[in-house]
Parts: structure tokens; C-alpha cells; sequence
């Protein structure tokens, strides 16, 4: 799950990375209170979950008289489409210098990846294509606490030294937070110190819970809803629904409809274990979306029974056509009950996705 | 066939547990089956000296092979408690671990599988069906009539997707060698290089069906790294960006690791990429 900027931060400062001074406002009129602690020069920062926020307007700077002015105009902006609600007001920094430092994980090497740019800030992706060398990289064993001196030295090159206490406490911050990204853009130097201007923490789903986070808001309320039934969920633009057991077999089975120049209308894996109960609510679902007028269901899998399969999609009971590809244990009863209340089940998977396509037209 | 024979010794983590309870008694099945040695213990901590379906129950991994000949774990340890398991059976001198469990954290799955490195175990997972070599053995929960004897090896991100190719490659008459699952997962043991390194050492296996998913670039490096005829299926061509797609490895993150780009990459590698499961067992028949 995404953390916003407002969030990380102070995670970020608890590890001793110093950040600068700021308040969360959600109305225009709370800036001028705050100007006394912050100072007269001040950066508002839209809180939105949108990469290059910055050169999408949102990021501005005031003074005291214009801050509750800027805050308005920043209160009425999209920021590519998403609405700003919260704003976070800092204190302007005396910025000499900016890098820029990533921490994320390298599934080659199935460890840390470290990332160092002595050119941070907004242009940071234009300047790693234009030159890849600009960008410096190590990895680090995950069964270190620390990163190695010497793997310090290789990252930082010239670049100087009092950035290693916070990059170090970045990394304490990416393993003990459970992150799939810790990043500080821009990391930047004042005459005060060193600053965390920017902060971006991205936290393994799989770790929420003893993260102590209860709602994973990166999901709508319909994939929260499939996510309590224990379904992955994705909503998709087209007509045709899709049910399937596995990620690979449903993912295959959407890229089927796009091969057959139809557009599937989600992505939903039921798991292990497709019994009655659990085929009923997949399938009532995936009908309740408006604009699903047919459903492929997909099941393969030595344990999955196809009678119960078949009861769980009776019983739900759904306006739009089901149709039925699955393999499994009692296929014949399945395909009788099927057959009985009008619902095709079909050899193949092609077969299914081809029978789905005439019904559409 | 790679990893293990008939001869193979298995333990099974968390062996009193629903799944763990069940798959035993089907990797024994197919052991009995093909004569092999199948499961030979469990491990429960504090269920020591109970048995499941007649295997004895240890309480720890080390009592386990203190008392039985295995080299290899399948475990099926819930997620937040698998990392400590995975070390638990390297420590103790298992050299194969099997990692069936979904959901394990990241950084658990980073560590154990480092830590397995350095006891020189061999990780396949975690979020993975597992493996089975035909008429040899199978370890974790890949449904074994759909597989047949034969020379094409299979090594997949998926489990179901893969069941679907293997079931396809049966009936077309093209039979397996081994069929791998590595996993779904953003961080696992064994990678495509890794088991095509295994296959190109295996004198059964004259073909290999690579199956991918979106997210990270782990099957270019496969395809790249080895010398046997290769086909490829790539899952997720039609998959949103930044949209995970069941599997926590499968997501197209940064612009990078979309399905079509993969496609792309592995057609300028000279390796046939199908682009439905079906058309595979008319590719494999090319290559061999």
C-alpha cells in the first residue's frame, strides 16, 4: 500500500532522517495559522497519490501574503484527474543541492537495491534515460542490518558524506516497515543539514497486518468487498466477466478474450478451493456490474469439484449468460446439473472465450 | 528429471495442518503409485508423536531427519511464519525446500532465501504448486493425472495456468520430464535461469515450455541463459499498468515488465512465443 507524503514522513523522522517542518491542512483558511511556526516562506504540497506530482502543478510556493490565496488555487486543481483534498504546508528549504535515493527490491537478485543520483529532484527519470551511468546502484545482503561501509563509499562517490547516516536510516526505515519501496526525492542539503524534502514509502501487502494497517486503500470498495471473500479482484473497461482459479489461468484467460477482439470487464481469481458458497458470490459479483452481459467461468484444477462448482453458479442465479469451462472431479455431474438449468460447459478454454464472443454480438 | 528421483525422502512443515494434512496423503498416493518413497515424516512443533495418514508427526525439523533419511521439505506453514520455517529446514541440512505458502512478506522470503543460500538449500517458491518429475516423484500439490512421462521439461510463474499447458501437452501426446512451479511472487528461490541450468544438466529433457506472467524480467534472463529449444507463453499481454493481477509478482510497476514488451524481447531472442496455451504442444513439436 501507497503511503502519502504526510504519512511517510514522520515514519522517516522517527529513524532520525531529518524532515522539514510541516502541517496538514484540509481547508484554505488553516494556512495562515500555522505561518508563525513555519516561517514566512512556505511549499505546498498537494497529497495525491500521482507520480510527477510536481510538474503537474502540484507543488507551489508562498509567502505570507499570498499563502491562503495559493492554498485556494491549489484546493480547486486536479492533479492529473485526482482532486486535491489535503495539502501539506512546510517551511521552505535553503536548498544548495539535490539527489536523489531509492531503496526497492531487485527480483534477480531477490535482495535490497540500493539507488543514487548526485542530480535529484523532478528530472531525475529524463536524466537516468539520457544517461544511465547517472544513476549508481548496489545491492545489499538482506541479512545485514546495516549497508557496508564500502558499499557506502561505491553509492555516495563524491558526493558528501553526512548523506550516509540518512541513507543508512533509510534503509533501517525499508526493512523494518515491511517497504517494496523506501525513496527520498529530492535528498537535499542546506545550510542546516541534511533534509528528506520529498518522502514515498510503498508497504508489502502482504505485511499490512503487523504493520498495524487495517484498510489497504489502494483497493476500491468492490475489490475490498472481493478481497473479504478472499478473491483477487481487478476492474477492467469491457463487457465479458471473468471467473477463473489461479492468477496465471485467469490472467490467460482475459488475454484469450483480448486474442478472440473482445474486452473482459474484470480480473477475478477465486483461490484455492472453489466450493458452492464462494462460486455464488464470484459469480453474483462479477454480475453486478451494468455492464456485464456475459461470464466466462474458468476452473481447472485436480481438487476443484465440479458439482459443487456448478451449484455454487445455479444458485446465484445471475441476468447475464454464464458460461462454463472446468476440469476437475466429478465433471459429469457438474455438466448434468449444468445442462438441467440451460448453462453451457464447454471442453476448452478457447471454446468457452469463442462461445462468449457470439453471445456478446 | 531434476531435483529428486523415486528415491527422493520428504518431510512435510506444517503437516498437521488442512493443506499440508491432505496434499501429504496425495504425494503419497502418487509414491505408491510409482514406487517411490513419497513422505516420510512431518513437523508440527508440539505435535510430536501423533501421525498423519500413518507419517510420523516430529516436532522439529532437526528431530525429523534425526530419525528419517529426506533431503527435501514441502512446506505449507502459513505466511507469516514460512520465512522462519524455510531457515529452520535449511539449518538443519535439508537441501530442497518447497514453499507452497501465499502471502509470505517479502522481506521474510528475501531473508530465508538467503539464508538457505548459505546452507546451500535450493528454495522453489514461496506461492508455488511445486514440482513433479512423472513416474519419479511429486512434491507439493500439482494434480498428477494430468501429466504424462515424456521429454519436454515445464518451468512456470502460475500453478492452474500451468496444470492448464501440461494437461494440453497430454493430450496432444508430448510428455514431461519435470514440471516446476517457481512461484508468483515478486521475490523466489529457484528462478527461470536456475531450473533451465537443471534441465540443460538432465539427459531426459530435449525441450522446454517457459511460462511467464507480467512483472520483473526474470524470464528474458531464463531464455537468454540457456542453449535448449525453448518455447514461451507469456500471461497477462491484456493486464493494466500498475494493476496487481492476483500474484504479487505480477504487476506492471514503473513502465517496466509489461507482457507485450516481454513478448517482444523474447520474439528477438529467436524463441517461439505462443500466443494462446493451445498453440504450445504445436511449437514444442517444432523445436524437438
Amino acid at each position: 500500500m501507497k503511503m502519502l507524503e504526510y504519512e511517510a514522513k514522520p515514519i522517516f523522522s522517527q529513524y532520525g532522517i531529518p524532515v522539514p517542518k510541516g502541517v496538514l491542512i484540509r481547508s484554505p483558511d488553516e494556512v495562515t495559522a500555522h505561518l508563525t511556526e513555519l516561517g514566512d516562506g512556505v511549499v505546498l504540497k498537494a497529497q495525491v497519490d500521482v507520480g510527477g506530482r510536481g510538474k503537474a502543478g502540484g507543488v507551489l510556493m508562498a509567502d505570507g501574503a499570498t499563502a491562503s490565496e495559493t492554498a485556494r488555487e491549489l484546493f480547486s486543481r486536479e492533479i492529473k484527474g485526482v482532486p486535491v483534498r489535503e495539502i501539506l504546508v512546510e517551511e521552505r528549504l535553503a536548498i544548495e543541492h539535490e539527489y536523489y535515493v531509492s531503496i526497492a527490491i531487485d527480483r534477480s537478485s531477490k535482495q535490497p537495491v540500493i539507488l543514487f543520483a548526485d542530480a535529484g529532484g523532478v528530472e531525475i527519470e529524463n536524466a537516468a534515460k539520457a544517461d544511465e551511468s547517472a544513476i549508481r546502484r548496489v545491492i545489499v545482503a538482506p541479512l545485514l542490518r546495516d549497508i557496508p561501509p564500502f558499499l557506502m563509499r561505491e553509492l555516495l562517490g563524491g558526493a558528501p558524506k553526512e548523506l550516509a547516516p540518512v541513507i543508512n536510516s533509510l534503509y533501517h526505515v525499508f526493512q523494518e516497515k515491511d517497504a517494496m519501496l523506501a525513496e527520498i526525492n529530492p535528498l537535499v542539503t542546506t545550510p542546516r543539514g541534511v533534509y528528506a524534502a520529498d518522502a514515498k514509502l510503498i508497504v508489502d501487502d502482504n505485511a499490512l497486518a503487523r504493520q498495524g494497517i487495517t484498510v489497504n486503500r489502494d483497493l476500491s470498495e468492490r475489490e475490498r468487498e472481493a478481497e473479504q471473500h478472499g478473491f483477487s479482484y481487478v476492474e477492467l473497461d469491457g463487457t465479458i466477466g471473468v471467473i477463473g482459479n489461479g492468477a496465471g489461468l485467469t490472467m490467460s484467460t482475459l488475454d484469450l478474450i483480448e486474442y478472440y477482439n473482445g474486452r473482459a470487464a474484470n480480473f477475478l481469481d477465486v483461490g484455492g478451493g472453489a466450493d458452492q458458497e464462494r462460486v455464488k458470490h464470484a459469480v453474483r459479483l462479477v454480475a453486478s456490474m451494468p455492464k456485464v452481459s456475459v461470464i466466462v467461468v474458468n476452473l481447472l484444477g485436480g481438487i476443484t469439484r465440479c458439482d459443487e462448482v456448478a451449484k455454487g453458479i445455479i444458485a446465484a442465479g445471475v441476468a447475464p449468460t454464464v458460461i462454463v469451462r472446468m476440469a476437475g472431479t466429478n465433471e459429469e455431474e457438474g455438466r448434468r446439473l449444468l445442462a438441467e438449468c440451460g448453462y453451457r460447459m464447454l471442453e476448452s478454454m478457447d471454446a468457452a472465450v469463442k462461445a462468449a464472443m457470439e453471445v456478446r454480438s | 528429471m531434476i531435483y529428486g528421483d523415486k528415491n527422493l525422502g520428504v518431510i512435510v512443515q506444517n503437516i498437521t495442518g488442512k493443506q499440508g494434512t491432505f496434499h501429504t496423503e496425495l504425494m503419497n498416493a502418487y509414491a505408491r503409485e510409482v514406487g517411490g518413497r513419497g513422505v516420510v515424516a512431518g513437523v508440527a512443533p508440539g505435535k510430536g508423536g501423533r501421525e498423519v495418514h500413518g507419517v510420523p508427526v516430529y516436532n522439529t525439523v532437526r528431530e525429523a531427519l534425526r530419525e528419517h533419511d529426506a533431503t527435501a521439505s514441502v512446506c505449507f506453514v502459513p505466511g507469516s511464519a514460512a520465512g522462519d520455517s524455510i531457515m529452520e529446514a535449511a539449518h538443519a541440512g535439508i537441501d530442497l525446500a518447497v514453499v507452497i505458502t501465499e502471502h509470505i512478506p517479502v522481506h521474510d522470503a528475501m531473508k530465508a532465501i538467503a539464508y538457505a543460500k548459505l546452507h546451500d538449500c535450493a528454495v522453489i517458491g514461496p506461492n508455488c504448486p511445486g514440482l513433479l518429475s512423472p513416474g519419479e516423484c511429486k512434491l507439493g500439490i500439482m494434480p498428477a493425472h494430468l501429466t504424462r512421462r515424456g521429454n519436454v521439461g515445464v518451468v512456470s510463474r502460475s500453478g492452474t495456468l500451468t496444470y492448464e499447458v501440461v494437461d494440453e501437452l497430454t493430450r496432444a501426446g508430448i510428455g514431461q520430464s519435470t514440471v516446476v512451479g517457481i512461484g508468483g511472487d515478486p521475490v523466489i528461490g529457484q528462478t527461470f535461469v536456475d531450473v533451465l541450468a537443471r534441465f540443460e544438466e538432465d539427459p531426459q529433457t530435449k525441450a522446454v515450455v517457459v511460462i511467464g506472467e507480467v512483472g520483473g524480467n526474470l524470464e528474458e534472463e531464463g531464455v537468454r541463459s540457456t542453449d535448449l529449444p525453448l518455447v514461451t507463453y507469456i500471461a497477462g499481454v491484456s493486464a493494466p499498468p500498475e494493476k496487481r493481477m492476483g500474484h504479487a509478482g505480477a504487476i506492471i510497476e514503473g513502465g517496466e515488465g509489461d507482457a507485450r514488451s516481454k513478448v517482444r524481447r523474447l520474439a528477438a531472442l529467436n524463441v517461439p512465443v505462443a500466443s494462446r496455451p493451445s498453440e504450445i504442444p504445436g511449437l514444442i513439436r517444432e523445436v524437438l
